[in-house]
């Protein structure tokens, strides 16, 4: 077993390159909102630039083939690409990109030679920012629920109804979107997946007022949105891996969604906040009470275990290892041990972890907002409770035939 | 980047696998539970044909120098027995122990013997005080000419009763160390007494008036015992994941067969969540174990991992135990139907080279919480 990221003379040589990459292509007023709702257009902006220029070198989305312009990296060198922009902040794509982080793998899998010709590359390059729009008022866990509909009418779909929970700030060229096309059909038999672009006439996007983000996306990633079709005509040729049959294009989409990838160098935060721990002032540390170090040791033993199944995740998407239900062990376990986590921290340090007051927030108010986004990052990507039904299916426990994880190439 | 199994590791995987659905089925493994001499005159011999009393042992003293990963890869299935016996602490804790201790002339005379299989050797450490740190080493040893008289009783020791060596930690009148004292099991004033009860494998063992020659002393040999212990503790980590998976493995199928209100319990949302428990458990367990393993084949730091891997490890086999009774409910305490077997090494081996306790304490001071 190999557990090192990198592990050959090649390896390391792509290491110094990337970082060569970074320090000659991060613009020097680049800055790190610690809250994503907070970035400005102009942060955008900058963000966006970077990730053309990674998209240039195939390295914006480095696992998708060459030819629709990712990168063909092995798993060391995307962890490696990944690991380097963590050390900065920043992570992969530098913007909220969900719709393309899920609709591209997708794609590859449902798509057309011809939709994978006209979506993939402009993705992959960074040209367009995607949103995924899944969640409706009135479908939440219950995805194959939803209500929007997108009817045939001529040589386009018609689209009407509302998402919500969805998007970033600073809008988005097209919405990877799921919809009912057939709404007398028999339930999971009646959907579809349209790739909206986002300046046809009828639609309309309203920001949300929430307590966090919920980690989705990674700095930067803005506010959430309710996102009203209000007969929409979208071209009949954007409708992705066949009419009706988007339960199970869904599969592969939320596969991806639910940690099947594994994402490196997450929380940081934890590591940070054991060493402020040690940090002393006046002669005093929070390490010197033996019931906090212990808590520390028990945040850093969760933090190792969540850090291992994201790596063991990451290993075997990439090295196209059969998998059942590792995406979502990997994403309750991350959903709950960060739960978990953001309380330890509040016993350890007290109130100090609440604020992000420029006086007395630590470590420039990362901590207080991984206190928010832990309760947030609930229900992104499924909530515990469906993690957990979707673990026992894939174990072969429900009584119904053992669910294979979803290919993702 | 590759967690998978490299092919000597799975060659041996294989073989533990089918020694263990062999010579270990259930019913055998039931056997050995009530009559634990008869694993010497049974399994025992067939685990050193197999080479496996060497595995852990460097060619030079007659063993087959394997790296601790493919140790472990062995444990691992041999935890789903869980086939019980003294290979680890002969031919892993205390092998380990001798070459990161003793004498050249100590381990020419030992180690090969063990690599055969044909001495075996347990560690007594553990006193009424329990505990596996310094402190906890009370045992007094007298000189007395050129010899040692060793007197005292050591406890929950693993192993002593298939040993025919005990190395032995304690203390020389006068000296400020622990020391390492190869007390052959035969001796006279060595009493060697099982413990009964929900254990496994665990005995009292009493000196009285023991003498020991200077050529089987080590002196001030703490430090070398703890990293050896801490290098052997992954490969126990191992066993402990094997186990844990099978615990699992039992559940799941029960969950899949057993019927109640007319349908498979396993369709029931309260046994899924026991069941999702206990593939966490397994999963914490085995990737910690290995990262650890990992970091020490490759000589890096892996001080930090191996506690992790024992705190996660120690604590998932238990649990895992828990929730299986959990789900299997009367089945699951029926001797005959073979989870008993794991509720009872889960126990036994919980605080076998510290506890999570003890693991998280030492967290504490590799992570420089300890103000210095």
């Amino acid at each position: 077993m190999n557990f090192a990221i990198e592990d050959s003379a090649e390896q390391s040589a792509f290491r110094a390159e990337v970082r060569k990459f970074f320090e000659q292509n991060i613009p020097p007023n680049l800055e790190h909102s610690v809250d994503p709702c907070d970035m400005s257009f102009e942060q955008y902006q900058l963000r966006r630039d970077l990730g053309r220029k990674l998209g240039a070198k195939g390295w914006l989305y480095p696992s998708m083939p060459k030819e629709y312009g990712g990168g063909d990296l092995s798993a060391e060198k995307v962890a490696i690409i990944y690991d380097e922009l963590s050390r900065i902040g920043l992570a992969l794509p530098p913007y909220y990109d969900a719709g393309g982080r899920m609709a591209a793998p997708t794609i590859l899998v449902w798509g057309t030679p011809e939709h994978k010709q006209r979506f993939l590359p402009p993705i992959c390059r960074g040209e367009v920012r995607t949103w995924q729009l899944l969640t409706e008022p009135s479908a939440g866990s219950d995805l194959a629920g939803i209500k929007t509909t997108a009817i045939r009418d001529g040589d386009a779909y018609v689209v009407n109804g509302q998402k919500m929970f969805v998007g970033s700030s600073h809008g988005a060229d097209y919405s990877w979107t799921i919809v009912v096309t057939d709404p007398k059909g028999e339930r999971h038999k009646n959907l579809s997946w349209l790739m909206i672009p986002m300046n046809l006439p009828g639609i309309a996007v309203t920001p949300m007022d929430l307590l966090a983000t919920g980690g989705e996306g990674g700095s930067g990633s803005g506010v959430k949105n309710a996102v009203f079709f209000d007969n929409v005509r979208v071209p009949a040729d954007h409708l992705v891996g066949g009419e009706n049959n988007g339960w199970k294009v869904a599969t592969t989409h939320l596969e991806v969604e639910h940690g099947g990838m594994g994402r490196l160098a997450d929380r940081r935060v934890i590591y940070d906040f054991i060493n402020l721990c040690k940090e002393r002032q006046d002669g005093w540390a929070i390490t010197d009470d033996p019931a906090s170090r212990a808590e520390l040791v028990d945040l850093y033993i969760e933090a190792e275990i969540t850090r291992l199944f994201a790596l063991r995740n990451h290993w075997l998407a990439h090295s196209g290892q059969p998998r059942t239900y590792e995406g979502s062990q990997y994403s309750l376990r991350r959903k709950l041990s960060g739960l978990d986590m953001s309380e330890k921290m509040l016993r350890i340090a007290g109130p100090l972890v609440l604020t992000k007051d420029k006086r007395w927030g630590p470590l420039k108010g990362t901590i207080e907002y991984f206190q928010r986004d832990a309760i947030t990052a609930l229900h992104p990507g499924a909530t515990t409770d469906i993690q957990r039904v979707i673990m026992a299916r894939r174990i072969g426990i429900g009584g119904r035939e053992r669910e294979k994880a979803a290919n993702l190439r | 980047m590759d967690l998978s199994l490299n092919d000597t590791q799975q060659l041996i995987q294989d073989s533990a696998r089918d020694f263990v659905r062999g010579a270990c089925n259930r019913d055998a493994l039931l056997k050995l539970d009530r009559d634990p001499a008869a694993i010497m005159s049974g399994i025992w011999k067939q685990m050193s044909e197999l080479g496996w009393t060497g595995m852990a042992i460097p060619e030079q003293y007659g063993g087959t120098g394997n790296c601790m990963t493919d140790v472990a890869v062995l444990f691992e299935e041999l935890g789903a027995g869980p086939v019980p016996g003294p290979l680890f602490s002969s031919a892993v804790l205390c092998a380990r122990i001798l070459l990161e201790a003793a004498a050249e002339d100590m381990k020419k005379s030992w180690l090969p013997r063990i690599a055969s299989g044909e001495r075996v050797f347990a560690l007594a450490l553990t006193e009424a005080q329990y505990g596996w740190s310094a402190d906890s080493v009370r045992l007094k040893a007298k000189s007395d000419g050129k010899d040692f008289l060793l007197s005292g009783t050591k406890v929950f020791v693993h192993d002593a009763l298939f040993a025919s060596d005990i190395l032995v930690a304690a203390r020389i009148e006068g000296d400020a160390g622990v020391s390492l004292f190869r007390v052959d099991a035969q001796a006279p004033g060595v009493a060697i007494r099982a413990l009964d009860g929900f254990i496994t494998g665990m005995s009292e063992v009493t000196f009285d008036m023991v003498r020991v020659n200077s050529g089987d002393v080590v002196s001030n040999a703490w430090e070398a015992l703890e990293r050896a212990t801490l290098a052997a503790t992954p490969v126990l980590c191992a066993y402990k994941v094997g186990a844990c998976k099978t615990v699992y493995d039992l559940s799941v199928n029960y969950a899949r067969e057993r019927t109640q209100f007319g349908q498979i319990i396993g369709r029931f949302a309260r046994v899924q969540d026991h069941i999702i428990h206990m593939v966490n458990y397994v999963d914490s367990a085995r990737w910690t174990t290995y990262e650890a393993l990992w970091k020490l084949d490759n000589d890096m730091d892996a001080a930090a991992s191996i506690h992790v891997a024992k705190s996660v490890s120690s604590e998932s086999y238990m649990r895992a135990c828990d929730f299986a009774h959990e789900v299997h409910a009367g089945i699951g305490v029926m001797r005959e139907y073979g989870l008993t077997l794991h509720t009872k090494m889960s126990r036994s081996l919980y605080h076998c080279l510290g506890a999570p306790k003890v693991h998280r304490k030492r967290l504490e001071s590799v992570l420089g919480l300890l103000a210095a």
